[in-house]
């Protein structure tokens, strides 16, 4: 059974999976918990497109899948695209009555991780958001290129150390700010924006379901805490996802029609940036006392993106 | 009961596209890489349980990555309110609740990350970490008891 | 149900028009696009069929050349009829995504104008996209003509489609020279055409909910070696299925293809072999050279992919001496298409003489004179019994004669 209004977890507990274990993702990673939620929300069918990525390779390495709804990948870039294709086929074969069921409710998700999202993917993302295809995007953000072994991503933000943005002698790390994609996929006035976490598990089912049911392109960022390349141990990822929306890091808000912004999760007690950066290894360095200014200056980029989207939302424009 | 699999468990370990001498060969492999998920009729399968889904061999529900595991973790059923975090945060798919009760683990899934233990809010848990050859009954007889709120 | 077009016995279309037209009496679902010259036309066309109602389907103008083949790739998984078009820059953007539709064995047509590629940049007609697609495991026609480029098209999905072979087709005509040339065109009848081509009958389709399908998975050396080899046996046995399609379109059309056409073969003893509408220069010079006493005639591959080994070897086994003309530039190697005829001539008892012409580059005209002249060369190798030339030549290049490679051999 799968529900239609979520009131809790027991009941939330309830639908059946149909996103099978046994895939190969680290254990303890966010991802799983991410896509398994997505489609626990509804009982649509579902068309789900997955950019290469570690959702793509730990999930249908020949010959096993562990997708029960269609799945297509193609390439590292293009899964917007593809769920555009199969959802254009999809009215062009409604239209003809050539389809199986011509009256099941159907949906089309597209899965990113950040690297296929942000960077490689960004312009096949763009494009399929503009075109206005009846899909959602779902990016799996953990803030690097985790199937390759840890790369700097423009989501990655300031002050982590990756492989390729490295922290040394002369190196805090990246050196360059997160792209702020939410804004962007907003600016694209897409009828529904919203950033997710999965510790906020009911607001993200709630997310996911507002998204399916609106006609039209929506983009989802969620938090993906990775405890492989963020360097934590794999039993707190829900606690890591915890710190980050507590410290605002990941802000929890939706975007409707390009303007509309609501926060849908105001933290009681808002913790220190550092507080979030000081359990995980990739920013370790930062507290060594030539770079802990580093850490302010993260404190102060986060202080000014919380009073950005606390005064928009206000503006109630 | 607690270590209860409610699974359709003829299906576990049965191989897709392996024959008597292993891998089968470029004429059996299928077409397209496709694959598909279930044998038979699937339309209603969001409103079927694991234990009453025909999954086919290619589908990952019929695999196993038990030997990922160090550490297992145990769950105590007296104990455990029901709440679900296990359910909902499990990466693995392994949390087997039925009826909004949480009734076991599912051993052959599971990796042993223990991130149910860590979400688990009773006290003292339902769900704890165990080498992976302890017995059941001897995992419960170490079974904490209530920890005093800390001042 | 889609509004009646109204088409006389007789057109006078360009290939474009005639390619579009193709699409429009298939009633292709799904056209995701984006164009460029000089294959713009056929999917502007496409794009006003749907906006006039004459197609019930979707014209989806995306961002990219990349993407227009992932929105194909997408579309066809979804298990309805696909097609898009394009050349040149945007042939090689796609090619990364041409890889992916033939692995995934999806019936996409893609109609090919064929543009050099750059650098330099350069809008005219050679083979360099057409020869970038030759190891991409789509099959590959080849029009020479306009009326070609429609019947090619209306084949193109009848052969793709039929369960046996499931695999993408490109169907190849010469940027502007056939693109843009208005000519004669025969259409078949509105239902006629779709008849033939019939309804599209969809295989492990992702909008069939009773049964879900991954498609996409990944392969590692245990697996991925003979995924490769049963798509490489499945567009190497299409040969079959391309020579009934073709059959089945001559008794409604009384137009006969085959996949290797040979013209005044039967008793030639100097051939050119070529593609594309240089074929019908070559014609044009060999039947005037017959009137000189010399006995030539022309080979021209229809069915790029899968390569007609097989039939290149019947046509050509009993010339002496044949010329293989390669409209791409060929980086450091022999012509591609010279590469393989020779090939396949290496297994013949006779084993004619091969020399290979870089010839057309970036639409550079190609002359029934230059076109007399290399078959008359041909006949000077097969009187001397050896290679009189350089192996390889560059025809109808300004500055100095160049040319690779000798042999005195026989």
């Amino acid at each position: 059974m799968a529900i239609t209004s979520i009131k809790n977890l027991k009941e939330f507990s309830t639908t059946n999976d149909r996103f099978e274990g046994a895939h190969t993702l680290c254990p303890g990673c966010a991802h799983s918990m991410i896509v398994r939620e997505l489609m626990n929300c509804t009982d649509d069918n579902l068309v789900i497109a997955t950019n290469t990525g570690c959702l793509e390779v730990s999930t249908a390495v020949y010959p096993f899948t562990s997708w029960d709804t269609s799945w297509i990948h193609i390439g590292f870039e293009n899964a917007a695209t593809a769920a555009a294709g199969a959802e254009a086929m999809f009215k062009a074969r409604k239209k003809k009555g050539t389809l199986k069921d011509n009256n099941a409710s159907t949906k089309f998700v597209a899965f990113g991780g950040d690297g296929s999202t942000y960077d490689i993917g960004f312009q096949w993302l763009s494009g399929a958001i503009e075109r206005g295809h009846d899909f959602t995007y779902i990016c799996l953000d953990n803030e690097n290129y985790a199937n390759t072994g840890g790369q700097r991503s423009s989501a990655t933000p300031i002050g982590a150390t990756t492989s390729t943005a490295q922290a040394g002698s002369h190196s805090y790390g990246k050196k360059e700010k997160k792209k702020d994609l939410v804004a962007i996929m907003a600016a694209h006035g897409a009828p529904y924006v919203a950033q997710l976490a999965p510790n906020k598990w009911k607001i993200m089912a709630k997310g996911f379901q507002k998204a399916l049911e609106t006609e039209g392109p929506c983009f989802i960022n969620t938090v993906s805490p990775c405890c492989t390349e963020w360097k934590f141990d794999p039993k707190d990822t829900i606690g890591l996802a915890d710190l980050a929306t507590d410290s605002l890091m990941f802000p929890v808000y939706e975007i409707i029609d390009g303007h509309e912004l609501n926060i849908l999760y105001r933290p009681k007690n808002i913790i220190t940036v550092e507080e979030y950066m000081a359990a995980q290894g990739r920013y370790k360095h930062l507290f060594k006392p030539e770079y802990r200014h580093i850490i302010d200056e993260v404190q102060k980029q986060v202080n000014k993106n919380w009073e950005m989207l606390q005064r928009r939302e206000e503006a109630r424009i | 009961m607690q270590d209860l699999r409610l699974l359709a468990q003829a299906k576990r370990g049965q191989r897709g596209l392996e024959n008597k001498s292993g891998l089968v060969g470029w004429d059996e492999v299928t077409q397209g890489t496709v694959l598909p998920s279930f044998e038979g009729d699937a339309t209603n399968i969001a409103n079927l349980k694991s234990e009453e889904r025909a999954y086919s061999n290619f589908n990952s529900y019929t695999a196993t990555v038990a030997s990922w595991r160090v550490k297992k973790p145990v769950f105590n059923r007296d104990i455990c309110i029901d709440c679900q975090n296990c359910w909902v945060w499990c990466p693995d798919s392994s949390i087997l609740s039925r009826d909004k009760q949480m009734l076991g683990i599912d051993y052959d899934h599971c990796k042993g990350c223990e991130v149910c233990v860590e979400v688990c809010p009773t006290n003292p848990k339902s769900l704890l970490m165990f080498g992976e050859y302890t017995e059941l009954e001897e995992a419960l007889a170490q079974w904490p008891e209530k920890k005093k709120k800390e001042k | 149900m889609a509004e009646k077009f109204d088409l006389q016995e007789r057109e006078v279309w360009d290939g474009n028009y005639a390619a579009s037209q193709a699409l429009r009496q298939a009633q292709v679902d799904v056209v995701a696009a984006y164009p460029i010259t000089p294959s713009t036309p056929i999917v502007e066309n496409y794009g006003s069929y749907v906006a006039n109602g004459y197609i019930d389907g979707e014209f989806v103008m995306v961002e990219s050349e990349h993407a227009a083949m992932s929105g194909c790739v997408g579309a066809s998984a979804a298990g309805g009829r696909v097609a898009t078009a394009t050349s040149s820059q945007g042939f090689a953007l796609m090619t990364e995504v041409l890889y992916q539709a033939s692995g995934m064995r999806l019936p996409i047509v893609l109609t090919v104008v064929n543009r050099a590629l750059a650098s330099p940049l350069n809008v005219r007609g050679d083979h360099s996209d057409m020869y970038l697609g030759r190891d991409s495991g789509w099959i590959q026609l080849d029009a020479f003509n306009a009326q070609e480029a429609y019947d090619m098209t209306l084949c193109a999905f009848k052969i793709g489609e039929n369960h046996s072979v499931r695999l993408p087709v490109m169907v190849h005509q010469d940027g502007f020279i056939t693109s843009h040339t208005a000519q004669n065109v025969y259409p078949l009848p509105d239902e006629v055409a779709y008849n033939f081509v019939g309804d599209f009958q969809p295989l492990d389709d992702m909008l069939d909910f009773s049964r879900p399908v991954t498609y996409g998975a990944q392969t590692e050396e245990d697996w991925h070696f003979e995924h490769k080899a049963r798509q490489h046996k499945a567009i190497i046995d299409s040969r079959a299925v391309i020579e009934e399609v073709f059959a089945e379109f001559e008794k409604l059309s009384g137009r006969k293809y085959k996949r290797v056409e040979s013209y005044m073969m039967e008793d030639a003893e100097v051939a050119i072999v070529a593609l594309g509408t240089t074929v019908e220069t070559a014609i044009v010079a060999a039947r005037e050279l017959r009137e000189e006493g010399i006995k030539a005639g022309i080979v021209a591959p229809r069915c790029f992919r899968p390569f007609p080994y097989d039939a290149i070897r019947e046509a050509l086994e009993n010339t002496k001496s044949v010329a293989v003309l390669d409209r791409s530039s060929p980086g450091g190697a022999m012509g591609a298409l010279f590469n393989e005829v020779s090939a396949a001539l290496y297994t013949t008892a006779n084993r004619p003489l091969v020399t290979n012409f870089i010839y057309g580059l970036g639409g550079r005209d190609f002359s029934v004179a230059e076109a007399k002249r290399i078959l008359k060369e041909q006949k000077a190798h097969a009187e001397a019994g050896h290679i009189t030339t350089d192996i390889q030549q560059f025809s109808g290049l300004r500055g100095p004669k160049l040319g690779f490679f000798q042999t005195k051999r026989g």
